[in-house]
């Protein structure tokens, strides 16, 4: 009848969208985006920038503090400092397995985690337990006035050894 | 009566005249009728008074057990120091046990991962939901299926040492196996294990595991997570 | 009954009045209809059906398992919420407060003990009750999904008793969370990335302490109400509890 609103007929055409679908499709991808978005944010957010944790880079005293053939437990830093004939290296404290702090144990001269039972040498190479790799080697370095400084965040080959 | 009125065909209120598949039940989707009328209680008042008895005995329970029973404290959190030995809450020792023998991304994120998904797909498979005895046909394939899947897990586990894995598997695998020898038995126990549907012996496998291994890990590791005797 | 029959008469005034009837809207329960509309029109209660199979109502039924679950929830969030007042989720404090509560706060000892148990009974009944479950067909269709609401509400049951777990910070919690954070870490790709998020940082320190706190006390608490009001609304809808044949 005239004068009457005509009710949407099908849109013609292979690809055609009619136009309430193309509205509800670019107000739902609106608010996808919105979402995602808001996800990211949060995640951010929750990633924090500033961290007040310890310093990683540390003194460890001069080279004469550790006789030869010892290994030195430093328990502010979690660092084993060992001394053999051949030179200096730093060793990790945390075990690989799952993080637990390990002790030296000079009568076995093994390193021993007392949560699943790994066993190191001094060396870091794994001997017995759970531990899936061994206990990295921290980036040992002599400053210029002689001391000893260790760089927790950089990790080391085993064969890097400082000679004193 | 002017223009000529033009109807559209529905759904006809003559079901005999007109049939009309409205809905299609299958064997999966009907909903089990036990019965077809169950005596019924009105929940106001006969749930809610049972329900405020069950609360009042368990908080009765419950506060008498805590004027007694200790929480523990122990000392200020030293991350300089770990305890020997440093276990974790007891509902996770018995995956703390695992931890001893598996790799951790085997045993701390694989295995609860599959428990997990495990679970969740429990009710989405037929074989859960129709319940049969598992040695029902006193199938051989069956068998056969069954001695290989404990065959591989026996070596998988024995390859890792974690026998305290092995055993409960071992001991509900051996029951498992009772009533396709011995199907004309008339002991009671028998009878049971006789009904028992494949998920139930499933479940009861991993209960049986969870509950050793979680005892093991809290009576039975000391130190190093060494083996200790608890009544030394 | 041996109300007298002045204190009846008093009752039945006070529910004539208008301040009274403004709130209460059905009347005493006394009628079938009465009773229908005290579980339909109200708020908390209106989760459950209007009426229950008989045999659903009996101990072996279910052993009430779910509703021990319920119960406990209830328990630890009002003995979380006191023990909320003298906590502070700090890395000296939270130890000092500890102490505190124990030995200085009146009924201290008390709360913290309940609030323990409560803890490690719910995470038993959550376990019981899904074992419970299971042996008695409760996941078979039409409740396939309200099974897996239930894994969601175990999986929320054992985070929640993790995050509370450090909050001694003591020497169990903090190496227990150690080990349990470093587990986190061997997921692959994601694992490092959610650890440091769960923990703020890379160690577990002040941020650790705040976000457990925060995951335990309000987010988590939160998830586990919802997923328990879906949990009861499905049972409702489902046609109710389902019971074993043979416990007749």
């Amino acid at each position: 009848m005239p004068g009457e609103p005509k009710a949407p007929g099908k849109p013609e055409g292979k690809n055609a969208v009619s136009r309430r679908d193309f509205l509800n499709e670019i107000a739902g991808g609106a608010l996808a985006v919105a979402a995602i978005g808001a996800v990211v944010v949060t995640v951010n957010y929750s990633s924090p920038n500033v961290l007040f944790e310890p310093p990683t880079t540390f003194r460890a005293g001069s080279p004469d503090d550790y006789p030869v053939n010892s290994v030195t437990y430093l328990q502010e830093q979690q660092v084993y400092i060992v001394r053999t004939d051949k030179g200096m290296w730093a060793l990790s404290a945390v075990c690989t397995h799952l993080g637990c702090i390990t002790q030296w144990k000079p009568e076995s001269d093994q390193i021993a985690c007392p949560c699943h039972g790994s066993k190191f040498q001094r060396t870091g190479t794994v001997q017995a337990g759970p531990a899936p790799r061994p206990l990295p080697h921290f980036a040992l370095g002599l400053g210029e006035d002689g001391v000893l400084v260790v760089d927790k965040l950089e990790v080391v080959k085993e064969t890097e050894i400082l000679k004193v | 009566m002017s223009e000529k009125i033009t109807y559209e065909v529905g759904l006809g209120s003559d079901a005999v005249r007109q049939p009309q598949r409205i809905v299609f039940i299958t064997r999966k989707m009907s909903a089990k009728v036990k019965e077809k009328t169950e005596p019924q209680l009105m929940s106001f008042p006969h749930v809610i008074e049972r329900e405020a008895i069950a609360f009042q005995l368990l908080a009765i329970v419950m506060v008498v057990l805590s004027l007694f029973w200790d929480a523990p404290l122990e000392q200020l959190a030293n991350p300089l120091l770990t305890p020997n030995p440093a276990k974790a809450p007891w509902y996770f020792l018995g995956l703390q046990e695992l931890l001893h023998y598996f790799p951790p991304v085997l045993a701390g994120v694989l295995i609860p991962t599959l428990v997990i998904l495990a679970l969740v797909v429990i009710p989405y498979f037929d074989v859960n939901i129709e319940g049969e005895p598992l040695w029902a046909h006193r199938s051989r394939k069956r068998l056969q299926i069954y001695v290989g899947v404990f065959a591989v897990l026996f070596v998988f586990l024995a390859l890792y040492d974690a026998w305290t894995v092995l055993i409960p598997t071992a001991v509900v695998g051996a029951l498992g196996l009772v009533p396709y020898f011995n199907p004309t038995s008339d002991s009671r126990f028998q009878k049971f294990l006789a009904s028992r549907s494949l998920p139930w012996w499933v479940m009861t496998w991993f209960i049986a595991v969870a509950l050793t291994l979680t005892a093991v890990g809290t009576f039975f590791r000391g130190p190093g997570w060494s083996w200790v005797w608890p009544w030394s | 009954m041996a109300t007298t029959a002045w204190n009846q008469q008093w009752l039945e005034q006070l529910r004539q009045t208008r301040v009274w009837r403004s709130i209460f809207r059905r009347g005493p329960a006394r009628t079938n209809r009465t009773r229908s509309l005290a579980v339909f029109g109200n708020l908390a209660l209106h989760v459950l059906p209007v009426k229950v199979r008989e045999k659903s109502l009996s101990v072996r039924a279910t052993y009430y398992l779910g509703s021990i679950s319920f119960f406990l929830f209830i328990v630890l969030t009002i003995t979380g919420i006191l023990l909320m007042f003298y906590y502070h989720p700090a890395v000296p404090d939270a130890y000092r407060d500890m102490k505190d509560l124990i030995y200085v706060v009146s009924n201290g000892v008390f709360l913290r003990n309940l609030h323990r148990l409560a803890a490690q009974a719910m995470v038993v009944a959550v376990f019981w009750h899904m074992f419970h479950v299971f042996y008695r067909g409760g996941y078979k269709p039409p409740h396939e999904f309200n099974w897996v609401i239930g894994v969601g509400l175990l999986m929320l049951t054992l985070f929640l008793s993790y995050t509370g777990y450090l909050l001694p910070w003591d020497q169990l919690a903090f190496w227990a969370i150690t080990v349990g954070t470093n587990i986190i870490s061997y997921v692959p790709w994601l694992g490092r990335p959610i650890r440091f998020l769960l923990l703020g940082g890379h160690i577990i320190g002040q941020n650790a302490l705040l976000r457990f706190y925060v995951l335990h006390c309000v987010i988590l608490p939160l998830a586990a109400a919802v997923l328990i009001a879906v949990h009861f609304w499905r049972i409702q809808k489902d046609g109710g509890l389902t019971v074993r044949d043979d416990h007749e």
